[in-house]
């Protein structure tokens, strides 16, 4: 370093100094303003997400009782329940994450640590992400090609499942290589070095630290499938058959939750009385399945990364973490 | 360039306790760190040293519990004090991390970062400020040429010299380097070290490192710092210039850690 260099750097140059301090004090209030502004987005959110709550379960909840939740439902007589859409709801969630979550996942690990990058991979990226907003009744239609008149499954609870599973395998995927890829390069590294095959590095380094990620993949998924309803109505009806409610046949038609509330409200039911009533209860019921899960969700996936990555939170014994 | 004024200046640690949570991480600290003068701060890992250097200028904030008791001052300024804008703050107190971190910028937009928060210069002004920065940190011969090329093409000592040249863009009064060397290679590690006691003339340095020979070389003052085994605090265990730390020791644990036998 020269000595004018060294000059420079030894002082202050007390005009731009100023300027800096003058233009501190604006910066200052724009900072208090975007904390503001910050806060007051998230305390709209509050709002919202409390009112949707608050007026959901003001309106559902004097519809629930025991007798609601686990009697069938009538279109003829006031005092129908909703066990058998309970049923199929939770029967459709389950089958079709069953289906979905393998396939995405494995896809988003072979998109994200086997393909090599470049073209291909990024086309097949883009037309998932393409994909992922195509709308849903565009995936009834085509599930009800398939599902019905193809391979003649009829309207069905499998039918249902399939198609959703179909629908949300794009978002699937995005989420989860998302999650998977922002694992850092240093943990394959780190597994590859000690020996460990492709396999065993993205089981026992990748995948746990993505794990929290592709639970919310997960969760989002599941909370679309549970309110999914044209699909629905196209590929396994409206109807639970009388003689099949609490059935595991995966080919009984079946009615979801959300397209009972779509039956009452939209399509109506002539000369059912406490129609409105149960239409509500039933969105009060669907609100309390989504919001246990989401609890539940969050309770396991903190658990499982506090076992992955030790107990958080408490300090460290000194001399633990190298500095 | 207007009337200028000398910029660096002392740092003061009184009486303090640092914390994470429950957990009293550093304790009893009274340190004066000396402008234009080179403070190294030496101790095994896990004594405190990060913890203690993070404190300075208040980077330690975000961590979630941490809790400072006791009084740090810059000049004559309460570090801790509710009044203190901490923005201005770490303005004056510069700091270079243990692993180069430099943005995925251009290598000028790197340099500028800092420059250009508040009142951005002129266009000439600031790639004169630039330069400037670069010239000091001893990367200017090696990066003139691809100023637009993104920092990340650069090798770990460029790199790391780069985060110098980002830091003392701004002129701060203290510069505080976390492990600076510990991610370079010898030569790397000697242009540092070269340029850690150029910068010595214009701040008030204070430099953690895991290298004895670094600082005998690089400082004038050196702080040993060790775990207290009863309650594995770090502390203080003994100060004074880095020549007598070296070569007359008073205690016991220095002589054994600065002679390779422990640590
Ligand atoms: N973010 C943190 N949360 C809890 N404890 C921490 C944190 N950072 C450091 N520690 C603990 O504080 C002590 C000092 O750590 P550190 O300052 O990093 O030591 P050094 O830099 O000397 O190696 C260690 O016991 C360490 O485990
Ligand atoms: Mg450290």
């Amino acid at each position: 370093m020269n000595s004018d260099t060294r000059e420079i750097l030894a002082t202050k140059d007390v005009a731009w100094e100023r300027r800096i301090m003058a233009a501190r004090r604006r910066a200052t209030l724009i900072d208090r303003a975007m904390t503001g502004v910050m806060s007051l987005a998230a305390l709209f959110l509050v709002i919202v997400l409390s009112g949707v709550i608050f007026i959901i379960l003001r309106a559902g909840l004097p519809a629930i009782s025991w007798t609601f939740l686990t009697t069938a439902s009538s279109i003829t007589d006031p005092g129908g329940g909703i066990g058998p859409q309970i049923w199929v709801t939770m029967y459709i969630l389950v089958l079709s994450l069953a289906i979905v979550t393998p396939i995405g996942v494995g896809a988003a690990i072979y998109l994200s640590e086997y393909a090599r990058p470049g073209p291909i991979t990024n086309a097949i990226r883009f037309s998932t992400e393409a994909l992922a907003s195509v709308p849903s009744v565009v995936f009834g239609v085509f599930g009800a090609i398939v599902f019905l008149t193809i391979m003649n499954l009829g309207f069905s609870v499998l039918s249902g499942s399939l198609t959703l599973a179909l629908l949300n395998l794009p978002l699937m995927v995005r989420i989860a290589e998302d999650a998977i890829r922002a694992v850092p390069t240093a943990y394959r590294e780190a597994s590859l070095a000690l020996g460990g095959s492709r396999w065993e590095t993205i089981r026992k380094a990748v995948l746990p630290s993505a794990l929290p990620g592709i639970i919310t993949a997960l969760v989002l998924t599941g909370g679309r499938i549970i309110g999914e309803t044209a699909p629905l109505i196209l590929t396994t009806g409206t109807t639970i058959s009388p003689n099949a409610q609490y059935s595991l046949n995966p080919l009984q038609t079946g009615e979801t939750l959300a397209v009972h509330i779509w039956v009452l409200k939209i399509v109506g039911v002539p000369g059912l009385q406490d129609a409105q009533l149960v239409a509500d209860g039933s969105a009060a019921v669907l609100l309390l399945i989504v919001l246990i899960i989401n609890v539940g969700m969050a309770y396991f996936t903190n658990r499982l990364t506090q076992r992955l990555r030790g107990a958080s939170g408490a300090p460290r014994a000194g001399g633990s973490k190298k500095g | 360039m207007d009337a200028s004024t000398p910029s660096a200046t002392t740092m003061t640690v009184k009486d303090t306790s640092l914390f994470y949570g429950g957990f009293r991480a550093v304790k009893d600290i009274n340190l004066h760190f000396r402008p234009h003068a080179v403070t190294a701060i030496i101790g095994s890992s896990g004594c405190g040293k990060s913890t203690m250097l993070r404190s300075l200028n208040r980077i330690n904030d975000r961590v979630n519990g941490f809790r400072v008791e006791g009084t740090i001052s810059l000049g004559d300024q309460d570090v801790y004090a509710p009044t203190t804008d901490v923005v201005d703050l770490r303005r004056r107190v510069g700091m270079v991390f243990q692993r180069p971190n430099p943005f995925p910028m251009s290598i000028f937009d790197n340099v500028a970062f800092g420059l250009t928060l508040y009142a951005p210069p002129k266009r000439a002004d600031l790639e004169m400020m630039v330069e400037t920065a670069l010239r000091a940190s001893a990367l200017w011969g090696e990066v003139k040429d691809k100023l637009r090329r993104p920092a990340t093409e650069l090798s770990g000592g460029q790199q790391q010299r780069l985060c110098i040249a980002r830091a003392i863009a701004t002129r701060p009064d203290v510069l505080l380097m976390d492990e600076p060397c510990s991610a370079l290679d010898p030569i790397s590690t000697l242009k540092v070290e070269e340029l850690i006691a150029e910068l010595k003339r214009s701040y008030t340095v204070v430099i953690v490192t895991h290298n004895m020979q670094q600082a005998a070389r690089a400082s004038d003052v050196t702080v040993m710092m060790n775990m207290d085994e009863a309650d594995r605090a770090g502390h203080v265990i003994e100060v004074g210039a880095t020549d007598d730390i070296f070569t007359n020791p008073q205690h016991p644990q220095t002589e054994a850690y600065v002679s390779g036998r422990f640590g």
